[in-house]
Order: structure tokens, then C-alpha cells, then sequence
């Protein structure tokens, strides 16, 4: 392993961040190391020498830390609200179009179904998977529209 | 989060808004800490990998935007521009600095600098 790449392990082992966000910040930060070590051998560093300096400069595990701390979170609440707008979708067209009684004024009877609201609730804790943002909405939409198709192709079935 | 920590954390918020506003084009994490470093004679010495979360975070307000040039297999780089509603930030910023440092130059009897 390179003397970069023993950076980037460490910076990496202070996070804990889906795999594209840690992607790109690992890309960005690699980008900024191998500048500093150019620059360092550049005022006549040996390369042990330049890369112990360039680690101290940067501040690895404060960074990964802080890091970590920027980037949690958002991607569940990101996710969250990736999830949000298909479900929406979805449960507009539910009542609207496959409304439970066959007309649209009978969607609040869903509102009494509890599987109803596992179904819901279940489809917007899918971004606790920690996938990609446009895989969670992906998910969630396949989850309603899989229902949807289920229920119209077997009307016996209530949910 | 300690006193010293906020405080490094909102000026450093501020100094990157304004030097991405001044320099009116896109720049990247590393230009941006030897800039920051150029203008303050030195005096601006903190940890340079500690410009990148205060990127990321003023990128998820809106605040800066980004974009990465580069192959994807050879070296890449992520560009940031300041947006309009950085630039009202920074306006706001700038403003609350001024009413800070007149008030505490007042309370402390010092005369500001002409």
C-alpha cells in the first residue's frame, strides 16, 4: 500500500458512510494529498519525510471525524425524502385509480387497514439499508407498485 | 462541539465565502487553503483537511455548489462555486461581523481601524 493510500485507510476507518459518499470524499481528499506531496518533495522532501508532513498538515482522524459527522444523517434524511415523494405518488394513485371500495371517495378506508401502515412505514424505513439515494426511491416505488398490481390482479386480497 | 470549535467553524464558513465571492471562479479544496494561507500571511494555520467538512456542509445548505473535472479513471477534481444564495450568506455574514466587532470595539474602548 502507498503512502497515500495508508492516509486514506486511516481517514477511512474514522467513517462510517454509504459507499458513493465515501467514494467521493475519498477522491476529493486523495486529490488534495498527492498535491501536498508533489508541493513537499517539490522544497526537496524525501518522500517519508513529505508524507509525514503532509499527514500532519491535514489532521486525519479530526477530519474523518468531522467528516463522518457532516455526512451522517443526511444520507438517511436524504434518503428519507428520496422515499417520500414515490410514496406519495404511489398512495395518491392507490386511492385515486384503485381506490379499495372502486371509487375514489373510499381511500380513507385504507387509513383503517394496519397492514396499510406496516406496508407505509416499511417502505420508508428501506433507506435504513444504506443504499444509493436513487436506489432507495427505486425500492420504494417497486414496493407500491408491486401492492398495486397485486391487489388489482387479485381483488380478494385486502391489505 | 467546544467554544473554540464553533468559533473556528464560523469563521472558516465565512472566509470561504468570501474568498470563493472574491475570486468570482470556480476553485478546489487545496487552492483554496493555499489562498487562505497567501492572504492571512500565515496567520490562518489550522489543520488543512478540516476545509473539506466545512465544504461539504456549506454544499448541503446551498450555499456552494460543486462539480468534478477529471477522468474517471485518471485524476479528478472537485470544483467549488460560490451560488447566489451564498453570496446573500455572505452579505448577511459580513453585515453581523461588523455589528459584532463595533459593538465589542465600543465596550472595550478601542478605536477601529480607518
Amino acid at each position: 500500500m502507498s503512502g497515500i493510500e495508508e492516509l486514506l485507510a486511516r481517514i477511512r476507518a474514522q467513517m462510517d458512510l454509504d459507499g458513493e459518499t465515501e467514494y467521493q470524499v475519498l477522491a476529493e481528499i486523495r486529490d488534495h494529498l498527492e498535491e501536498a506531496m508533489v508541493r513537499a518533495q517539490a522544497e526537496g522532501l524525501d518522500e517519508a519525510t513529505a508524507l509525514a508532513q503532509v499527514a500532519a498538515r491535514f489532521g486525519l482522524e479530526e477530519v474523518g471525524t468531522e467528516l463522518q459527522a457532516v455526512h451522517a444523517g443526511w444520507g438517511t434524511a436524504d434518503a428519507v425524502i428520496a422515499a417520500g415523494l414515490p410514496v406519495v405518488c404511489a398512495l395518491v394513485l392507490r386511492w385515486l385509480a384503485f381506490a379499495p371500495d372502486g371509487t375514489a371517495l373510499g381511500w380513507p378506508q385504507l387509513l383503517n387497514r394496519p397492514a396499510f401502515w406496516i406496508v407505509a412505514v416499511a417502505a420508508l424505513l428501506v433507506p435504513l439499508l444504506k443504499l444509493e439515494r436513487w436506489r432507495y426511491a427505486l425500492v420504494t416505488w417497486a414496493i407500491f407498485w408491486t401492492l398495486t398490481v397485486m391487489f388489482v390482479a387479485l381483488p380478494a386480497l385486502r391489505w | 462541539m467546544t467554544i473554540q470549535q464553533q468559533m473556528r467553524k464560523g469563521t472558516t464558513t465565512v472566509i470561504i465565502l468570501k474568498l470563493l465571492a472574491d475570486a468570482d471562479r470556480p476553485m478546489y479544496g487545496y487552492e483554496i487553503i493555499q489562498e487562505l494561507e497567501a492572504r492571512s500571511g500565515g496567520a490562518f494555520d489550522f489543520k488543512e483537511g478540516l476545509i473539506y467538512p466545512r465544504l461539504h456542509e456549506l454544499e448541503r445548505q446551498g450555499l456552494l455548489s460543486s462539480h468534478w473535472q477529471g477522468d474517471e479513471g485518471g485524476r479528478r477534481r472537485k470544483f467549488y462555486t460560490i451560488t447566489d444564495m451564498g453570496r446573500r450568506r455572505l452579505e448577511w455574514e459580513l453585515q453581523s461581523w461588523r455589528t459584532l466587532t463595533e459593538q465589542v470595539n465600543r465596550l472595550l474602548g478601542v478605536e477601529a481601524n480607518p
